[in-house]
């Protein structure tokens, strides 16, 4: 009998001594900065997933949460002097620090298309060399990049090719943090290019989305414009709520739809909730606790939402006739009934990929406006830069 | 045949075997000249650094994992189906990538579905490590499982039975899970070769090391086996023991390369049909290092394919050891109009 679980005993021996050896770093040797952290006015507010701090020579970028539930911080330090090498090596040696940059980045691969809007709108977007899956990539001077050739398709469906980035050997990979290993990943840190956590689509409130920006504008050495573009989103946004905020009757809300027989609809404090809710809307699910999507049976949600005034974001549909082939019980709600079913499905970019999913996490103020414009068309003019309504 | 007809026929293989060495290295994505390949590997500079890092740090660990791999499936699927006597058996009967597929679904879907967090088990090893301990749990219970139960072809039925029981495990865990996590778990289920760092390589080259030295120590009994339980023993063969020595030597070979590289199908099944159709013997003395090399054979030419060489795609290495194998196995079994086994 005791032989008979020595192969699974090594196996799992094996794996233990791994973790065993991945824990034991180097010695700890702090950085010697005497210099006070100096904060800049681009200090983040709504965002709760990074901080910058600024020194004299350098700025540490810290990413709290790259992925839900994540709970080491990744530390990185910019550093604005290649010449500088004795700060280089003792911030290289830190055990605080995860990875060191020269700023500003000159070459890019981001890995999603919720970081194109800022680094267009930082005036960077020369500096981006390749993405995976070009497809899904809207905005116009993005896409004539890539018709140019400047941008190069480095994998499919989000997942990157490591051979072809490795070709590129940009200054950074921006990734999505993913809980757990990335193989891919770790071959690119073994390669020298360093991979950074961008935890952009972590944020549930919607102007910590768009603060984003500030994490890029770290990179390039331009803090400053980012602060002052996202200070302009934030007056728009916080406008648009204020108007919505004095209406009286807000109009009860249903969202999401079906795949298969579950549906699928935002949770209370998810990004899509905050929005509807400061719209001037009555989201139905208001109080749901968590941040990601709840799964519903249809009986559950047509208790609860058949008699719902709108319908906002059902899924990927884009027309009436369609929900209801897909399933008759799209046709036994009001929203459907009296036609005030308002997707974001149909703005799409030249090669099929949504708008909304590109720019909106950009652009909260946007679709605020939209939103307002839909629920309390009497208190905005109609805005339809991500939200139209569903066609016949 | 006679021996010098084996001794050519090994010959043939292993050239086949360098040449689909070099040919794995030098096709993928990146468009490396054949003159500055010859220069990677004679310590030369090479003209980009990038070619240099592509070469020697992503397709050499690429291609020694294909070969492991594909030999390691190789054997292991020859020692099933030597011992369940059965031509169907494969290196996973046992429930072994069954268990890994438990094993990971819990890791990667198991926070959302049913509240446990993977995080303290998070960082680069946890994959790995989920699926061994899956894999190892399984096996334990299938070799307690083997030591009461007599027959050998119960034991297949058990296999079968734990492997249903955690694939409805899994799809419970599937249905409650967030699509981003169902597509980590799905692309886990392809199998991929590539991307492991050379500790890994490292790691799963030793044991596969113990793994085939343990089934060169079984090699006599292996032979005697296919006569059939009954007469082995009259043979003489300690049969518990034997049997025991096959299924470790399997679970440390399909274990650990499921671990590191993901349930990789079919090669383990077809393999040893594909080598007895060009070797036609039961001797496991010839049969055994000719699946090795068969096995490595295949698993480098899938992963070349699936690289699809000079462009952005790669292919799940799963898919394409079926669409390439399975033809050429219905077309050896027409041809020769009978299963050899």
């Amino acid at each position: 009998m005791k032989k008979m679980v020595l192969a699974p005993v090594i196996l799992l021996l094996i794996n233990l001594q791994l973790l065993s050896c991945k824990q034991q770093s180097e010695p700890i040797k702090e950085t010697s900065s005497t210099v006070e952290s100096v904060q800049l006015e681009n200090a983040v507010t709504y965002a709760e997933g990074f901080n910058i701090t600024s020194y004299k020579d350098y700025t540490i970028l810290d990413i709290t949460k790259a992925f839900p539930g994540s709970d080491k911080v990744y530390s990185y330090a910019l550093l604005n002097d290649s010449n500088n090498t004795q700060l280089a090596d003792s911030l290289k040696n830190s055990n605080r620090i995860d990875q060191t940059l020269i700023t500003p980045i000159q070459s890019i691969i981001v890995t999603s298309t919720t970081h194109i809007p800022s680094l267009e709108t930082l005036g960077v977007a020369q500096t981006l060399v390749g993405f995976p899956g070009l497809d899904y990539i809207s905005s116009p001077l993005s896409r004539k990049r890539i018709d140019q050739n400047l941008i190069k398709e480095v994998g499919y469906n989000e997942s990157l090719n490591t051979e072809l980035v490795i070709e590129l050997s940009p200054d950074v990979v921006v990734s999505f943090g993913v809980e757990g290993e990335n193989k891919t990943l770790n071959t690119l840190q073994n390669a020298k290019i360093p991979v950074i956590y961008n935890g952009d689509w972590v944020e549930t409130h919607p102007l910590g989305k768009a603060e984003w920006i500030k994490f890029f504008g770290a990179l390039y050495n331009k803090a400053h414009e980012a602060d002052s573009i996202f200070k302009r989103i934030e007056r728009n946004y916080l406008s648009t709520k204020e108007k919505a905020k004095k209406i009286v009757d807000k109009p009860t809300v249903l969202s999401g739809a079906m795949y298969k027989d579950v549906w699928y609809v935002p949770n209370g404090e998810s990004w899509q909730a905050k929005i509807i809710d400061d719209a001037g809307g009555n989201y139905l699910w208001s109080q749901t606790a968590g941040t990601g999507s709840i799964t519903m049976s249809v009986e559950a949600v047509l208790d609860e939402g058949q008699d719902a005034a709108f319908w906002i974001a059902p899924a990927q549909y884009t027309s009436y006739s369609k929900l209801l082939s897909d399933n008759k019980v799209y046709g036994e709600f009001d929203s459907f009934k009296n036609k005030r079913i308002y997707t974001f499905a149909k703005q799409k970019g030249i090669k099929g990929g949504v708008l909304y999913y590109e720019l909106a996490p950009n652009r909260p103020d946007l679709v605020l406006e939209d939103l307002v414009s839909i629920l309390h068309p009497e208190q905005m003019p109609k805005s339809s830069i991500f939200f139209t309504p569903l066609d016949e | 045949m006679s021996k010098s007809t084996y001794t050519y026929c090994f010959i043939g293989l292993t050239l086949v075997l360098l040449l689909s060495f070099f040919l794995n290295l030098s096709l993928g994505s990146v468009h490396i000249p054949i003159n500055e390949i010859f220069e990677g590997f004679t310590g030369g500079e090479l003209s980009k650094k990038s070619w240099e890092y592509i070469l020697l740090d992503y397709r050499l660990p690429k291609a020694i994992t294909a070969v492991i791999a594909g030999a390691g499936l190789a054997v292991a699927g020859l020692l099933m189906q030597t011992l369940f006597r059965n031509p169907l058996a494969g290196p996973f009967v046992l429930g072994i990538s069954s268990g890994a597929s438990l094993g990971v679904a819990l890791y990667i879907l198991g926070g959302t579905a049913i509240g446990i967090s993977s995080i303290y088990i998070s960082g680069k090893w946890g994959l790995i490590l989920a699926s061994s301990v899956g894999s190892a749990s399984v096996l334990l219970i299938v070799l307690s499982v083997a030591s009461r139960v007599r027959d050998t072809m119960a034991l297949l039925i058990i296999g079968l039975m734990v492997g249903s029981i955690t694939s409805a495990v899994v799809s419970v865990l599937s249905y409650f899970s967030k699509a981003e996590e169902l597509q980590r778990f799905i692309f886990w289920s392809f199998g991929s070769l590539g991307d492991l760092s050379w500790r890994g390589v490292y790691i799963l080259t030793g044991c596969f090391v113990i793994g085939i030295f343990l089934s060169i120590l079984s090699l006599k009994s292996l032979n005697t086996l296919l006569l059939g339980d009954m007469y082995a023993k009259t043979l003489g063969l300690k049969f518990s023991r034997t049997r025991l020595t096959i299924i470790i030597s399997t679970s440390l070979l399909a274990g650990s390369i499921t671990a590191f590289a993901g349930p990789i199908a079919f090669i383990g099944l077809a393999v040893p049909h594909l080598i007895r159709q060009v070797i036609p013997t039961a001797n496991h003395v010839i049969l055994l290092p000719a699946v090795m090399i068969g096995g490595a054979i295949l698993m480098l030419l899938c992963d070349t394919l699936a690289q699809v060489p000079y462009s952005q795609y790669t292919l799940p290495i799963n898919a394409i050891s079926a669409l390439l194998g399975a033809p050429v196995v219905i077309w050896l079994l027409v041809r020769k109009k009978k299963v050899l086994f």
